[in-house]
């Protein structure tokens, strides 16, 4: 049994298969909080997730298991939500990039690591949990970190969500909050239970209210970044 | 008539949409989105009722003609009965 921390949330694992172990190892934790629960990692778990993905093998498919079980404990009892994005910090907030697969998300924020340096750091680049607590919007860097593996142990308030489509010329514009909800439901894990899918809902509710939302049309190129950045981090005080 | 097990209808950041859970979710992993009249009428197909029902609902609930809300039904009804949503 090995004991992590991810999103805060404190839990024991036992899994089978070393690559879990070693895909986590920098969410280990050593600390004195008590752990909020345990998971134990069967083969019937990963045979669930070969129905979902059967091209893949079974330690990849065991990460997958251990993060669809914190997924689901979070959203129970955390007020946690994955949101399949790339999510980056600038200035101490963050913002997050959706899209389908292969769009360029990925791209983008890389654009503005290029562009800022320094300060910009990634929160996590495909699998971030978000959280509600005390009335605000963290996303948290988890070690589900997309095939450029970029995450960092942290968590950031966020500050907006955008949205990404390429184009030929670099466009943002704000969007509202139904526009987005349709794209969040399509890339966040749905539970299947009445209860939980209300949970779910209430969530992104209450964050498609609190955070700013925007679309995003780019290539890539800096211009394109300068765009996002320029206009996301002025947001509501231009 | 009357809507398939399994769809909920939620108000979520002022828009109406709905949603598969339980057994639904294996035939339905999408999301629909519905205007005012559309929920409106959701919620009556979810009870169980016919297309004259849900006529001379709109009728008492909105301000609009009888030849109107017929169509308006019919239009309806088909896009639900084209989704697969209807029993």
């Amino acid at each position: 049994m090995i004991r992590y921390k991810i999103a805060d949330v404190v839990f024991d694992a036992k899994t089978i298969y070393k690559f879990s172990e070693k895909l986590c190892e920098n969410y280990r934790y050593n600390g004195e909080e008590q752990p909020e629960f345990t998971v134990i990692i069967t083969p019937e778990d990963i045979n669930q997730e070969k129905v979902l993905a059967s091209d893949f093998p079974d330690a990849y498919l065991e990460s997958l298991a251990l993060f669809r079980k914190l997924c689901h404990y979070t959203l129970e009892n955390a007020q946690g939500i994955i949101f399949h994005s790339s999510a980056i910090m600038v200035d101490g907030e963050a913002y997050l990039f959706t899209a389908p697969s292969g769009t360029g998300k990925s791209t983008h924020t890389r654009l503005w690591r290029e562009m800022l340096g320094e300060r910009a750091v990634m929160i996590n680049d495909d699998k971030p949990i978000i959280r509600y607590i005390d009335g605000e919007f963290y996303v948290y860097g988890t070690p589900w970190n997309g095939k450029h593996r970029l995450d960092t142990n942290a968590r950031a308030k966020i500050k907006a969500i955008c949205k990404i489509y390429q184009a030929k010329e670099n466009v943002i514009e704000k969007i509202n909050p139904a526009e987005m909800l349709v794209t969040l439901l399509g890339q966040t894990i749905r539970p299947s239970e009445e209860d939980k899918m209300d949970k779910l809902l209430d969530l992104l509710g209450k964050m498609l209210e609190k955070v700013e939302l925007y679309k995003l049309g780019c290539n890539i190129s800096r211009e394109a970044a300068e765009l996002s950045f320029n206009t996301m981090s002025k947001g509501d005080r231009q | 008539m009357k809507i398939k097990d399994g769809f909920i209808l939620r108000e979520v950041a002022g828009s109406y949409i709905v949603v598969a859970v339980g057994s639904a979710v294996k035939t339905f992993n999408g999301v629909i989105n519905l205007n005012q009249t559309g929920a409106f009428l959701w919620e009556l197909l979810q009870k169980g009722a016919e297309k004259e029902d849900l006529v001379k609902a709109l009728l008492e609930e909105y301000e609009v003609d009888e030849q109107t809300a017929s169509k308006d039904v019919d239009v309806f009804i088909e896009k639900l009965e084209q989704a697969n949503l209807i029993k």
